[in-house]
């Protein structure tokens, strides 16, 4: 038995330095043939590769991206300065009835539902968009400024409330805006069962279903984009206090400051380039706030059978691609248009204030 | 007393329980899997399922020699789910601590949780990896302590008893008599600084943990509602906790067939791959010429790039939309049967600017000497990318790989729009995203299934949970650093 082992390890021993022979035979014949075909190409001036310029280098590696991009990213830009220019553009067949400068944009500006409140409803895109970027912005930093330094200064089971506060960042939006609206029902929802544990009679009370005030519904969806844009945010602001140099608590601790102006003259000053960051990232992101609205609302953008809407910008802009104004894309140009303005006025103001207040 | 040989006899008792551990798992999927087959669905009535009736159902079920109620098969879907959601991470946590555990590493505390584990493998009809958890227990015993099983036991009462005396036995007093009036001001302001740590710290946990449940409680009243029967999911007063028996697993099976969300699924995980695949191409070759070709232009080209990442997507959907359509590419809005629905969704996400920074960074952080040497050594930009840098930066690529995932299992409204034109033959590509908003879970009698919705949800959200936990450190510190460089 011991010998039928010891035959078989050997045989396969055997076998398995041919088969690393063979490839190494393999790999120098191969190497053999290019050096042959390097020193042909030299001698007779044909060698491309070694005389390859940068640029032509750099454009074989950027091509497969240049491509794409330029057409999927370059062209819609240059694109959407030609269609706002367009009067009655057709979609279907390709055609124009003739050319204007700022007609489109009048068309926005003038439209009853983006900056002017329409008269039986109160509100309009922009008005809603504000709203959220004004409430839901301020909110989500500071607490996820509060969650971090709270996370900072523990050390049992921090990684596992990491874990569970960076839930939000990997769901589906539309999914757990489904669940969100579900929890929020007026007959039998969670929140109102919730409420009623607590002492306060809220069955029946309406969130986002018929019969739902404006601010109660704006409530839910403020509160929905808190949740689902807090865990990026801890991530980032985590990541940063654990970067900021300990000398500095050190040397705090020393002189027994209080842990409130720890928190003010130390750890905001030297994260501030990281907040003015998640600044300017969440309230571009809250401009094109769009997907939880969909999620909570539908489509419409607003509870059935109300008189109120709670359309973004976003929104307003999608109704004439697939909504219902479908096909005139000049005005949807034009209002994507006025939604970059926006967001470039903020970045740039946001800045400015930057400039005196951040220290880096 | 350290025996070598008891060690590497330990870890070879080890590799096979997980041996052992494997086909339990495996065990596990299969029996689940021919359960949730069996399962039986409501009848179909003039072409839909009758779903009213699907609650009211009380099918029985042969299974090899046994007939169980709806009730019992319930329960059995469940344990095995749970069996499976306790011995994967179990699994796995033991496989990567084998991998990287030293002999110096073995402690009483191993030999402890080797005990509990088998426990837990007894109590999941593993009997044969308790066995063998147990036996590999005496083993580290004898390996740390030097007892042989015999002695082992005699020594467990002895120690039980040692251990209560010394919770029994009070604490002496201190003895402050001889200390004078300043020391005993100082010892008083160190039990007041920690009296306010201590709350301090109580205070930091509370807020922790009600924001860590306001985090949680939507993914908890998804799971529940998700298994809930109708009347369960619909009435005024519900329910905060089910019975195993009363879990309707049957529900995800009506969600997976009768409401197509495996073809939707399956669509998903097309696009997924495909264009993740292509990111990933495009944005290593891109990065590298950033981050290593000299070229004339390169800074104004990369920051042209930049800027256009202000820019709202909208104003690109807007156009890109035009470009698909029947006036360019042609791929979707054709007449029936010659759309391209999965090029429409796929080719325009093939490439990201944010990701060709974020690794263009990356790139930049490995030192410039390293590709001065590989080109004095004759190795081609090619051969330097592909065997230096990749590798170097392969954690950042894979975090770009699981993010690029993510954001095509959230794609909405690109897929929306371009499904939206092809009526019903666009229904069959939607994404998983479009399903959930757009299929109608109202029946015909008006009600709404709540608890197929939220199923549904579940559904859509369970994977990406799983990808999540399998690679949480990947993910979180690549959110992390990905932030830290803007």
């Amino acid at each position: 038995m011991a010998d039928f082992i010891a035959n078989t390890k050997r045989v396969l021993l055997r076998f398995k330095t041919a088969v690393k022979t063979f490839f190494w035979n393999v790999r120098r014949v191969v190497n053999n043939f290019k050096k042959r075909i390097g020193k042909f190409l030299d001698k007779h001036n044909l060698n491309v590769a070694s005389k390859f310029p940068g640029w032509a280098k750099a454009l074989l590696y950027l091509s497969p991206a240049l491509i794409v991009l330029s057409i999927f990213t370059f062209w819609p830009i240059i694109n959407s300065f030609a269609l706002v220019v367009y009067e009655n553009y057709n979609m279907s067949n390709n055609t124009i009835t003739g050319y204007t400068v700022f007609g489109n944009f009048l068309t926005v500006i003038t439209d009853e539902s983006f900056i002017i409140p329409a008269a039986h409803t109160g509100s309009s895109a922009v008005i809603n968009t504000l709203i959220i970027v004004f409430i839901s912005v301020p909110i989500s930093v500071l607490l996820a400024l509060f969650i971090a330094v709270a996370l900072n200064s523990i050390k049992p089971l921090k990684s596992f409330f990491q874990t569970i506060y960076f839930l939000p960042y990997v769901t589906n939006t539309i999914a757990i805006g489904l669940v969100f609206a579900y929890m929020f029902r007026s007959d039998g929802g969670l929140v109102n069962q919730l409420l009623g544990m607590v002492g306060i009679q809220a069955q029946g009370l309406s969130w986002v279903e018929s019969g739902a005030v404006y601010w109660r519904s704006m409530f839910v969806l403020i509160f929905y984009s808190i949740w689902s844009s807090l865990a990026f945010k801890i991530m980032v602001f985590l990541t940063s206090i654990q970067g900021i140099d300990k000398q500095y608590y050190q040397a705090a601790a020393i002189d027994a400051t209080p842990r409130g102006r720890i928190f003010t003259n130390i750890t905001v000053p030297l994260i501030s380039p990281m907040i003015f960051y998640i600044l300017v990232t969440s309230v571009i992101g809250a401009f094109k706030i769009y997907n939880a609205i969909v999620a909570l609302f539908g489509v419409s953008g607003a509870p059935p059978g109300v008189d109120y809407n709670l359309q973004s910008i976003v929104m307003y802009i999608y109704q004439f691609i697939d909504g219902s104004n479908a096909g005139n894309l000049s005005v949807a140009a034009a209002a994507s248009l006025i939604l970059f303005a926006i967001i470039l006025v903020l970045t740039l103001v946001q800045m400015q204030v930057s400039k005196k207040r951040v220290h880096y | 007393m350290m025996d070598k040989q008891l060690f590497v006899k330990s870890n070879k008792i080890e590799r096979l329980t997980f041996l052992f551990d494997i086909l339990a798992i495996v065990s596990y999927i299969t029996l689940f899997l021919f359960l949730f087959n069996k399962l039986e669905l409501p009848e179909i009535i003039n072409g839909r399922m009758d779903l009213d009736n699907l609650q009211f159902m009380l099918p029985s079920y042969d299974v090899l020699w046994m007939t169980w109620d709806k009730f019992q098969m319930n329960s059995i879907i469940a344990m095995i789910i749970l069996f499976a959601l306790v011995a994967v991470p179990m699994f796995a946590i033991n496989y990567k601590k084998l991998k990287t555990r030293t002999i110096y590493e073995v402690d009483s505390y191993v030999a402890a949780s080797k005990f509990t584990q088998a426990i837990i493998n007894f109590f999941s009809f593993n009997p044969v990896s308790a066995g063998l958890r147990i036996y590999n227990m005496f083993v580290l015993v004898e390996f740390v302590k030097g007892y042989k099983p015999k002695e082992f036991f005699k020594s467990i009462i002895p120690a039980i008893k040692s251990k209560f005396k010394d919770l029994t036995t009070k604490k002496q007093a201190e003895d402050t008599s001889h200390l004078d009036e300043y020391s005993l001001s100082i010892k008083k302001s160190i039990r007041r600084q920690n009296v306010t740590y201590v709350v301090r710290l109580l205070f930091t946990y509370l807020f922790l943990v009600l924001m860590a449940l306001l985090i949680v409680i939507p993914f908890y009243w998804m799971i529940l509602t998700s298994l809930k029967d109708f009347t369960g999911a619909t009435t005024t007063n519900p329910e905060f906790f089910i019975s195993f028996s009363r879990m309707n697993w049957v529900n995800y099976k009506v969600v997976l067939t009768e409401l197509n969300f495996g073809l939707y699924i399956r669509n998903t995980v097309i696009i997924a791959l495909f264009s993740t695949a292509g990111t990933i191409i495009t944005t290593i070759f891109a990065a590298y010429a950033f981050a290593r070709i000299e070229f004339k232009g390169r800074e104004l080209l990369f920051s042209i790039l930049i800027m256009t990442m202000m820019i709202p997507g909208e104003l690109y959907i807007i156009t890109n939309f035009i470009t698909v359509s029947k006036n360019g590419f042609g791929w979707v809005g054709m007449p029936t049967g010659e759309n391209q629905y999965f090029l429409a969704m796929i080719i325009p996400f093939v490439t990201s600017i944010s990701y060709i920074f974020f690794l263009r960074q990356n790139f930049k952080q490995i030192p410039e000497s390293l590709y001065k040497a590989a080109r004095v050594d004759g190795c081609s930009d090619f051969k330097y990318l592909m065997r230096v840098m990749v590798p170097i930066a392969s954690p950042t690529i894979f975090t770009i790989t699981i993010l690029n995932i993510f954001s095509s299992w959230n794609a909405y409204i690109w897929p929306r729009i371009i499904t939206g034109v092809g009526g019903q033959e666009g229904k069959n590509y939607w994404l998983i995203s479009n399903a959930l908003r757009d299929t109608a879970f109202v029946q015909d009698n008006g009600r709404v299934m709540y608890n197929l919705q939220i199923a549904a949800s579940a559904l859509v959200t369970v994977p990406l949970l799983i990808v999540f936990f399998t690679f949480r450190k990947y993910i979180m510190n690549g959110i992390g650093r990905s932030g830290t460089k803007g």
